[in-house]
């Protein structure tokens, strides 16, 4: 058995010279064939279509702008937008590390000025403006007013001190915790009871609304997509923060033109009634 | 010698594309160790986030591959030795971690042991709430990491000579004797091999963990969550953070790969 293995091999390497310029530089060919055709029906993809314009928007943004996206769209035949909703500080670190983007909108000015610093985003105008509510799961909340979040055992969840709604979390305590309204040290009782720092205020919302949590603080925009699974709790206006939404194109954009015809949308009278509509503003 | 194919030389256009893919995961992984330098991976590393990351990780991950361990190896040993009804079942659901995404893993251990969740609601009601907790943690990385384990240590038992131990027990010694002197013995490389995996892979899990623990500095924070509550405020600390996974987990993969070759009783 072994012998006749070898026999067939010695056969084979007899035909060595044959084999590797026949069927093995033929298989090559065929390789090389194969990737250069794939090479170039991809190449032909990325011209057939065109660019989508790329917009980088916080999380809280998702539902206005999908509508607003969708009237530019309308209005521009031919061109696609195509939304990354996420946290403003995961964005702007995207951006930073050289993701394609031509428009910027962030919850806070924070990860705006970080950009323009950079020379990264041209100018940023406020086009919306938020405020905080705290949310609890619709069934048997354990959190029946804003004092209930300092009482031992109860588990809050907030965004991480990076996120927007993480910061605007921490000024609102501390505004409470000010107000002596709430009781001492309202603010450290709170965080003690902080079980986890999410990344978006989306994050913090779907925690609450499967009953996970007892409490969380998100913006008064993020209601409607868990509107029946959860209750909300007012804060005080005093005592809230306005949240401020900055928008710009971004240096880098291959379409700048088009993108500052989104912004002009967003901070324009039919923009402005699309996010007055998903409670904006107010 | 070698392989016959080996010896002709091979085919051609297989030695220039098998080079593609080791470069394709080396550079990646050695640009991580040029991004830095040992004085801000030091500074970096001694920093509350990281330290705090990095205790607590090696806490929940023993734990885990201790865990793993104890449930793993009677399961192991049964799927080795005994051809039952549901055998290939089991066999198939305790892989099913290794390929179901680990987020998925996350949102079904929520589902199931959340405080409104299936068993969860029960356990609430006992006073016990497990998200948010590092129990979440080590649950997490228990789900996702025990198959690489229960799969190494079968092995091991498969490749136990079964009249070793039939020899053993009409020398006299009972079923338990068998198993802790003969059995485990023989398996030991596998089953060291398997338990450095499945500590490896503990100590990767995100996913799941994000979704079932949450994230908070101290508790249930890990390496791996760390890195990515870095990469959105200070790269510097994400990567150092990074780079002390990198070697841990090169570490495990090395030993796990010396153990695996060896058949000697002591490593």
């Amino acid at each position: 058995m072994r012998a006749k293995r070898e026999g067939a091999l010695r056969r084979l390497s007899g035909l060595k010279g044959l084999g590797r310029l026949g069927r093995l530089g033929r298989l090559n060919g065929l390789l090389v064939q194969w990737m250069l055709g794939f090479v170039l029906a991809l190449s032909f993809l990325g011209t057939a279509w065109a660019e989508p314009l790329r917009v980088f928007a916080a999380a809280s943004l998702a539902e206005a702008f999908t509508e607003i996206g969708k009237t530019f769209e309308a209005a521009h035949p031919g061109v696609s937008v195509e939304f990354n909703f996420a946290g403003s500080q995961l964005l702007r670190t995207q951006i930073e590390q050289g993701a394609q983007a031509d428009i910027f909108a962030a919850a806070d000015r924070v990860h705006v000025d970080a950009l323009r610093e950079k020379g990264l985003l041209g100018e940023a105008p406020v086009f919306a403006r938020n405020a905080l509510v705290v949310v609890t799961p619709a069934e048997d909340a354990r959190v029946r007013d804003l004092t209930d979040l300092a009482r031992p055992g109860i588990k809050i969840v907030v965004a991480g001190p990076t996120v927007p709604v993480g910061r605007y979390t921490s000024q609102v305590l501390q505004k409470m915790t000010a107000s002596g309204l709430y009781g001492d040290d309202f603010q450290t009782r709170v965080q003690a009871n902080v079980v986890s720092q999410e990344t978006n205020v989306r994050a913090v919302l779907a925690k609450v609304a499967l009953g996970e949590a007892d409490a969380g603080f998100v913006y008064r925009t993020d209601l409607a997509t868990a509107a029946t699974k959860i209750r909300v709790l007012t804060i005080p206006e005093r005592l809230n923060v306005v949240a401020e939404y900055p928008i710009g194109v971004l240096t880098r954009s291959s379409a700048a033109k088009l993108a500052a015809e989104f912004v002009r949308l967003v901070t324009g009278r039919k923009g402005q009634a699309i996010l007055v509509k998903h409670g904006f503003n107010h | 010698m070698g392989h016959p194919a080996a010896r002709r030389g091979g085919i051609r256009p297989f030695g220039i594309l098998s080079i593609l893919l080791p470069l394709y995961v080396a550079v990646p992984l050695i640009t991580l160790l040029l991004v830095t330098t040992p004085r801000s991976l030091v500074e970096q590393l001694a920093s509350d986030m990281a330290l705090r990351a990095l205790v607590l990780t090696l806490e929940t991950t023993v734990v885990a591959t201790v865990l793993c361990v104890v449930l793993g190896t009677p399961l192991a040993y049964v799927l080795s030795r005994h051809d039952f009804r549901g055998r290939d079942l089991v066999d198939t659901l305790i892989d099913l971690p290794i390929t179901i995404p680990p987020v998925v893993a996350g949102v079904a251990l929520l589902l199931a042991f959340g405080r409104r969740g299936l068993l969860g609601r029960y356990l609430d009601l006992a006073g016990v709430q497990i998200p948010f907790t590092t129990l979440a943690v080590v649950m997490a990385q228990v789900f996702i990491a025990s198959p690489f384990y229960v799969k190494a240590a079968r092995a091991g038992f498969d490749s136990v000579d079964a009249t070793l131990e039939k020899v053993a027990g009409t020398l006299g010694a009972s079923p338990w004797r068998v198993f802790w002197t003969v059995s485990v013995p023989l398996a030991r490389p596998a089953l060291i091999a398997g338990t450095v995996l499945a500590w490896a892979r503990s100590l990767s899990e995100f996913g799941a963990t994000m979704m079932f623990a949450g994230n908070l500095p101290g508790r249930t924070q890990t390496l791996t969550l760390a890195v990515m509550s870095a990469m959105e405020s200070n790269l510097e600390t994400a990567v150092a953070i990074s780079v002390l996974s990198l070697v841990l987990a090169l570490a495990a993969l090395l030993v796990a790969k010396r153990l695996a070759a060896t058949r000697s009783l002591w490593i």
